[in-house]
């Protein structure tokens, strides 16, 4: 005994490590740790909980119904109000301190261009122009009923 | 009269046959659990898919993402991006993404030159077997129940192995968090019954989001009805969104 | 918002050749992490000179005994140095002990780790020098160094030929755990980079075995310079035996790791998948200096042929000395050069295969040159310190005895 004191010694320097490391281990793995996964189950549950900033097309429908019904009869059916109106969740929940925005007459053939000014890029089939043959300098909304742009 | 011998051959094929017939049904259960996918045993599990024939390029599930999910606005951080592909005549094919796309796209330097070219959204593939998930050493990086795989940011400890380890470019560093970060589905929004910011504003219809273990959801239909592919195959990723209008040149 | 990182990425945006993912233009492994693996493989490198005489009896090799240990034990002190600097959130990384996924490479680090350094490495080194550390702790004037040694006793000091004899026996047991244990350490981190099927650059069952072998020649060729340095600060006469033998396993190391590099690139060649038009142009272009002059020319082909000269033609001492110095020094960089290669290599084509990103290194800053360079150096400050608590050669003791 007297030979392997030493080795005895160092095996209880191991024990008391693994003893401290198992003991921090109940304090420092996340209480939902595990449960579904190798992983945080409440992590999910706080990546649900984030803000919404876009607020869905049927928030809008709520009070613009006759936009919408303009809209559901015409080629921009398929196009949602926050893909021009931008991100409108503020404003559905508050519609007087935030306002939806609106393409001005100065920005709108930019605008409107975004999605139709002729690219060879683009699915031959879909609408799109030359802007600078057609009616350059026009606002758009001139002769196109943003809601239902019949041409 | 039996023997010993026949009597005790008889008997264990007998047990043999009995053990056979009662282990059928659960062993052809187990196999159907593990060859099924998983939507077909999990309600509801998320899936994409995306038609690159009618993408027009217009950038705005590009803006739309950054704005819902507060992703920083410099052009190297990205949960989406839109790629342009323009094949010469010639045989070259040129690919760009500027700022993702989120601002539309230059001319072509040589339209008379180009074949044909489209676009193609990418996003994160939210795979099946997923390697973000599998490297991740402090389990940060993982897929929920219903088949979302997402980024822990408080376990997270920025050592940015998932970023190499996705083969399709969808992850990135946080600048001000310091941790990973990547395309969620827009968790927040599809457990409110909305869509992802992307789908919600894309005016033609390219991007569809929904159940697949709904057999009337749009991305059931559109795999169901529709050639599809993913990218990558080879990975073994098995990626959850499906892809119409690929062509040889995308990657 | 970081503006000197957004800063530094806007201005490598326009550098971008062809086409990349855009999320791909950061970098997200920095010279950080091409240090580490070089750290790692320099401990195993050592290591495995230890054990060649522990283990496999190459008696010529004593000498460096001692040295290879302490040297293998100074760089694993300062080896997770590089990656706690790398992480996002380096006051986390205690949770790679808490929650280790069991199918990422990456998280054995910290028990492999752990497990190396204090089963292995640190029980041989307190194993050999037991006698000399309760010699000390009675004899030692330095009152601070005293109780050092005191501390290390564990309040044992019992040296009956017995002790000794069941320690001389353990330490072997350990030497021969510790060589799997060593092949781990480092092989695990070629296994982190050979397993990335995103990337083709790493993606190879051979880059575990490529990483091991330059290790070893890296590790080899660090204790060599070290032990030459050592003697000629000693003033004491180089053991040119000892000094043959080790150079001629530095060979063997250097002829296996260029081997199997040249296979891999063979092979890679010859099979011509889709990847190998980008990794042509990597190599023909922003890794030809690295790579083809550095790593390949004098890092592996000029020592080659020094050290292979020397097999077929026994130079004088003072020739020998020279050629050995030069090649071990050679390799050095030319390891360091490897690791660049993969690590950054890996990270500058884009996985669209379309095009290529650029990598700027930084003077200053935590993923900086002067970063990297303090702590390149440190392992050298940890071992003088280490050197000074647990000299290898006694004053006045006989250099080759060792236990």
């Amino acid at each position: 005994m007297r030979d392997v004191e030493h080795l005895v010694r160092v095996a209880g320097v191991f024990v008391l490590v693994i003893s401290a490391f198992l003991i921090a281990r109940h304090f420092l793995v996340p209480e939902t740790f595990g449960k579904y996964g190798h992983y945080r189950a409440a992590a999910a549950t706080e990546m649900g909980s984030l803000p919404l900033r876009y607020a869905g097309e049927p928030a809008c429908l709520r009070c613009h119904a006759e936009q919408a019904k303009a809209k559901a009869g015409g080629g921009h059916r398929g196009v949602h109000c926050e893909s021009c109106h931008g991100a409108l969740e503020a404003h559905a929940q508050d519609p007087k301190a935030a306002q939806a925005s609106k393409p001005g007459e100065a920005q709108m053939r930019a605008f409107c261009g975004s999605c139709h000014a002729k690219d060879i890029s683009r699915p031959a089939k879909f609408p799109q122009q030359d802007l600078e043959q057609h009616n350059p300098g026009m606002p758009c909304s001139q002769c196109h009923n943003p809601h239902n742009p019949k041409p | 009269m039996l023997s010993r011998r026949q009597f005790l051959k008889t008997a264990a094929a007998t047990a043999l046959a009995l053990a056979g017939r009662a282990l059928a049904a659960p062993l052809a259960a187990a196999e159907k659990f593990f060859h099924d996918p998983p939507w077909k045993r999990k309600k509801p599990y998320w899936g994409y898919a995306i038609d690159t024939t009618k993408c027009i390029g217009c950038g705005r599930c590009v803006g739309a993402c950054k704005t819902e999910n507060d992703v920083p606005r410099e052009p190297f951080y990205f949960r989406t991006w839109v790629e342009r592909y323009a094949v010469r005549r010639d045989g070259e094919t040129g690919v760009d993404s500027p700022n993702g796309g989120q601002d539309g796209y230059p001319p072509l330097r040589d339209p008379q030159e180009v074949a044909k070219s489209f676009f193609v959204p990418k996003l994160c593939n939210q795979c099946e077997h997923s390697p973000c998930v599998q490297v991740c050493p402090v389990g940060a990086s993982y897929k929920t129940e219903d088949g979302v795989v997402m980024v822990d940011r408080k376990t997270c400890i920025g050592c940015r192995y998932c970023i190499q380890a996705c083969p399709y470019g969808s992850r990135y560093f946080h600048p001000v968090l310091r941790v990973a970060d990547k395309c969620t589905l827009c968790y927040h929004r599809i457990h409110k019954g909305l869509r992802p910011a992307c789908v919600e504003v894309c005016p033609t219809g390219t991007r569809m989001f929904g159940d697949l273990s709904d057999p009337q959801s749009a991305v059931t239909r559109f795999r169901e009805t529709e050639r599809v592919l993913v990218l990558k195959p080879e990975m073994g990723t098995e990626p959850k969104v499906v892809y119409k209008g690929l062509d040889k040149e995308v990657r | 918002m970081p503006v000197g990182l957004l800063e530094s990425l806007r201005a490598a945006l326009p550098h971008v050749s062809g086409f990349i993912y855009p999320n791909e233009l950061e970098l997200q492994w920095s010279v950080l992490i091409v240090l580490y693996p070089y750290i790692t493989g320099l401990v195993a490198g050592a290591f495995i000179l230890a054990s060649l005489e522990r283990v496999f009896n190459v008696a010529a090799v004593k000498p460096t005994y001692r040295l290879s240990l302490l040297t293998a034990l100074a760089f694993l002190l300062i080896a997770p140095l590089p990656l706690q600097a790398h992480l996002g959130h380096p006051e986390r990384s205690y949770e790679i002990f808490m929650t280790p996924n069991p199918s990422s490479a990456m998280a054995m680090f910290g028990f492999v780790y752990l497990w190396y350094l204090m089963a292995v490495l640190l029980m041989e080194i307190w194993l050999d020098y037991r006698r000399e550390i309760v010699e000390w702790s009675q004899t030692e004037p330095f009152w601070p160094k005293r109780l050092f040694y005191k501390l290390l006793t564990f309040g044992v000091t019992n040296l009956s030929p017995r002790s000794l004899e069941i320690d001389d026996k353990l330490g072997k047991a350990i030497t021969v755990i510790g060589l799997p244990s060593a092949v781990l350490l480092h092989g695990y981190v070629g296994f982190i980079f050979g397993s990335v099927k995103a990337n083709p650059w790493w993606s190879t069952p051979l880059m575990p075995v490529i990483f091991l072998f330059s290790a070893m020649a890296s590790g080899i060729a660090g204790v060599l310079l070290i032990y030459m340095f050592l003697c000629r600060v000693r003033r004491e006469p180089i053991d040119m035996p000892c000094l043959d033998t080790v150079a001629k396993y530095l060979l063997t190391a250097i002829i296996v790791a260029f081997s199997l590099e040249m296979l891999e690139s063979l092979q890679t060649a010859y099979e011509a998948k889709e990847h190998f038009d980008i990794i042509s142009l990597l190599v023909e272009g922003k890794l030809f200096i690295s790579m083809v002059l550095v790593q390949i020319f004098l890092g592996s082909l000029v020592p080659l042929a020094i050290l292979g000269l020397n097999q077929i033609h026994l130079f004088p001492e003072r020739v020998r000395r020279v050629c050995y110095a030069v090649s071990a020094g050679l390799s050095l960089v030319g390891i360091l050069a490897m690791r660049w290669n993969v690590v950054m290599g890996g990270q500058l084509f884009s996985k669209s295969l379309r095009g290529f990103t650029t990598y700027k290194l930084e003077l200053v800053g935590r993923e900086g040159l002067l970063a990297a360079a303090a702590i390149g150096v440190m392992p050298l400050f940890a071992l003088g310190a280490l050197l000074y608590l647990l000299p290898p050669w006694p004053a006045g003791g006989d250099p080759m005895r060792t236990r």
